[in-house]
């Protein structure tokens, strides 16, 4: 599991996405803002101590920074950040997409320059790290989204998804609708990266306790695209004649594996799970059949950091917390999302 | 396997090769193919060699094969396509987007003409805009993936209700997968074109030496235009093989399918300057690293060792190659 040996105030904060619809985000209204100039703080407080507020009546501007939209997940990133900006009248958003490290953080230079109030960042890679830390320095809010700095200095907050928990939830699932027995083939994302490290990890911990009764038969990265999806798993069929279930990383990619296994009309003798939480993938689990559940690491906290950017801009704290001052770690709950529950989940799917 | 030459000359220095004895850098790949195939059978042999599988990897090559032949008419006049894998989604989008409704052949007609209308931006620019075709195709990989992108507002397109559009996955004919018959049958059309036709001489004349061409009174620029339209063309059909078997048209496929195209085109023996050409090359350059995905899947070997592997047999095949110069 992340830990953040760095944050010793607020931490492991759990927002469950369930229990944090947009329309519960909304903080008090008519809270007009008094502050009449803005605080020229030219070293913000590592700690939530003094959120800047913004004048009144002028617009809250809110700079994104995500990655290029190069596969599902991250495209519904910037998707919902941008219609969570659109809701507010107070908000002047921008958004802007970097296909490598080194274009996001020539980005960022540029958008420190134009002073937005907030500036939230879904990072490449820590490489980015550096630019951030100089938005910090030059007075201006991040907020880090998912892939966290290496520098606790480079932002105000943090909201990320939970990849260890993710692969626990899924590994638990596992264990129990096969009893501990069975043969699983495991669809990783892309080799190498912390996000496939931590899902393997959490999957194999929650595993354990079975003592060896779930093999993992086959182990093989498809880097979260569907086309590769399905032709490593129409290998995998070739060499497994028999396959109990199927854990797969990504719900877009999962969709190849899916049809490898349709076309293959090997679907009655395994079931499988994704994660993300796709709107194909729901539509599916709620249809019922091979894909049964998907553990959610949804985009939707784009849009919660949205959220977050603009209150501490204004100086708010989140509605039903005691703090007037947003937190400095959320982590979403790694959902898992099952025929029984799908209606629930079906209107955040992606 | 030099089966793409124009000229005299060139043929003149076949038959002298042939006279020598077969050449090294034509026997290679095959015996690559022969070496995997043999280390399939000690390895996993009854898998392996099932009928199953090997139509398997068939399959496997149709997609990435079938954007080759038409890659190798690209490299045969010196130019080269960066846009396919890009082209192979905006392709199927436009495909699954635009007429879904319309039922499985507008898809797949759709997925066609939107392919080939990009091949031919690309022509386009090349030909007659002179542009360097890895300036003019690497903006031509970032553009169309944009569109892909923008008008599937970045969610895949489902088409499960398609029936004749998903039965390319599914369905056999004869006991072949569909899209293994498709690839087959484009190598086959790809061979004649390049081999037997005066356009494929002419293809391969506008890359051996473009000002000869012009003097023996060849009209380069339609020809080089021509070839990104005919790469075009074999990139919407194998996009319609992907999304066939996807049974949806994802914005995201395609990533780095123009570099497996190119280094089954190059392992094959067909130069990168231009001029020269071989289609049976291609095919072997496609099947050798189908096979070595193929055996190392099956053997769950890390995907690591994979690339490395990818890599050597490239070094290998080319500088095997170069010998022959």
């Amino acid at each position: 599991m992340m830990i953040h040996r760095e944050y010793a105030v607020v931490r492991g904060v759990f927002l469950a996405l369930a229990l944090l619809p947009p329309a519960c985000r909304k903080e008090e209204p008519a809270k007009t803002d008094p502050a009449p100039a803005q605080p020229e703080a030219a070293e913000p407080a590592k700690t939530a101590a003094q959120p800047p507020a913004a004048p009144t009546g002028a617009k809250i501007k809110i700079a994104f920074s995500a990655p290029a939209a190069d596969h599902g997940w991250t495209g519904a990133i910037s998707v919902n950040a941008k219609k969570q900006a659109a809701k507010y009248d107070d908000v002047e958003f921008s958004l802007t997409q970097a296909a490598t490290a080194a274009d996001q953080v020539s980005q960022l230079n540029t958008i420190v320059m134009q002073k937005p109030d907030v500036i939230v960042v879904l990072p490449q890679d820590e490489t980015v790290t550096p630019a951030a830390l100089a938005a910090m320095k030059a007075g201006i809010q991040v907020i880090n989204v998912d892939r966290e700095f290496n520098d606790p200095g480079a932002q105000r907050a943090v909201i990320k998804g939970d990849n260890y928990g993710v692969g626990y939830q899924a590994g638990t699932y596992f264990a129990s609708q096969l009893h501990c027995k069975g043969n699983v083939v495991e669809i990783q994302g892309i080799a190498g990266i912390s996000v496939t490290n931590q899902r393997t990890a959490g999957f194999a911990d929650a595993i354990k306790p079975c003592k060896g009764g779930i093999k993992i038969i086959a182990q093989q990265p498809a880097d979260f695209a569907p086309d590769k999806g399905l032709s490593v798993m129409q290998n995998i069929l070739q060499a497994q004649p028999k396959i109990d279930a199927v854990y797969t990383h990504d719900d877009d990619m999962a969709q190849g594996v899916v049809q490898a296994i349709k076309n293959a009309n090997r679907d009655k003798e395994m079931w499988l799970t994704g994660v993300g939480g796709s709107k194909a993938a729901m539509d599916q689990i709620k249809q019922g059949g091979l894909y049964r559940a998907t553990f959610l690491y949804n985009p939707t906290m784009a849009a919660s950091a949205v959220a977050l950017a603009r209150l501490l801009a204004k100086g708010q704290g989140l509605s039903d917390l005691t703090e007037p001052v947003i937190p400095n770690l959320i982590v979403m709950q790694a959902q898992g999302v099952f025929q029984s529950n799908v209606d629930h989940y079906l209107q955040i799917g992606f | 396997m030099t089966d793409g030459d124009p000229s005299a000359a060139r043929a003149g220095l076949r038959a002298r090769a042939a006279l020598r004895g077969v050449r090294v850098q034509d026997v290679a790949l095959p015996l690559v193919v022969i070496l995997l195939v043999v280390i399939g059978a000690v390895l996993k042999g009854r898998i392996f060699f099932s009928t199953a599988n090997l139509w398997n990897v068939l399959v496997q090559a149709s997609v990435a094969g079938t954007v080759a032949v038409g890659m190798t008419f690209v490299i045969a006049t010196g130019g080269i396509d960066l846009a396919v894998g890009s082209m192979l989604a905006a392709a199927a989008i436009v495909g699954g987007h635009y007429f879904h409704g319309a039922g499985s052949a507008a898809v797949m007609a759709g997925t066609l003409v939107a392919a080939v209308g990009f091949g031919a931006v690309s022509g386009i620019a090349v030909a007659w805009l002179r542009i360097v075709p890895f300036v003019a195709t690497l903006a031509m990989l970032a553009a169309t993936r944009g569109i892909a992108q923008q008008i599937s507002h970045q969610t895949p397109v489902a088409l499960y209700d398609l029936d004749a559009l998903t039965r390319i996955g599914s369905q056999r004919v004869l006991g072949i997968p569909i899209p293994a018959i498709v690839f087959l049958i484009v190598v086959g059309l790809g061979w004649v074109v390049l081999n037997r036709t005066r356009y494929g001489r002419y293809v391969v004349a506008v890359g051996g030496n473009r000002e000869a061409a012009r003097i023996a009174g060849i009209r380069v620029r339609p020809i080089v235009f021509s070839v990104y339209v005919l790469v075009g063309l074999c990139t919407g059909i194998a996009s319609v093989l992907q999304t066939g078997q996807l049974a949806s048209a994802s914005p995201v496929v395609g990533v780095g399918l123009e570099l497996d195209a190119i280094a089954a085109v190059v392992i094959g023996g067909t130069s990168l300057a231009g001029g020269r050409c071989t289609m049976i090359g291609t095919f072997f350059g496609v099947i050798t690293f189908a096979l070595i995905f193929n055996l190392l899947t099956l053997e769950n070997v890390e995907s690591q060792i994979q690339q490395i592997l990818r890599g050597a047999i490239i070094l290998g095949a080319v500088a095997v190659q170069r010998r022959g110069h």
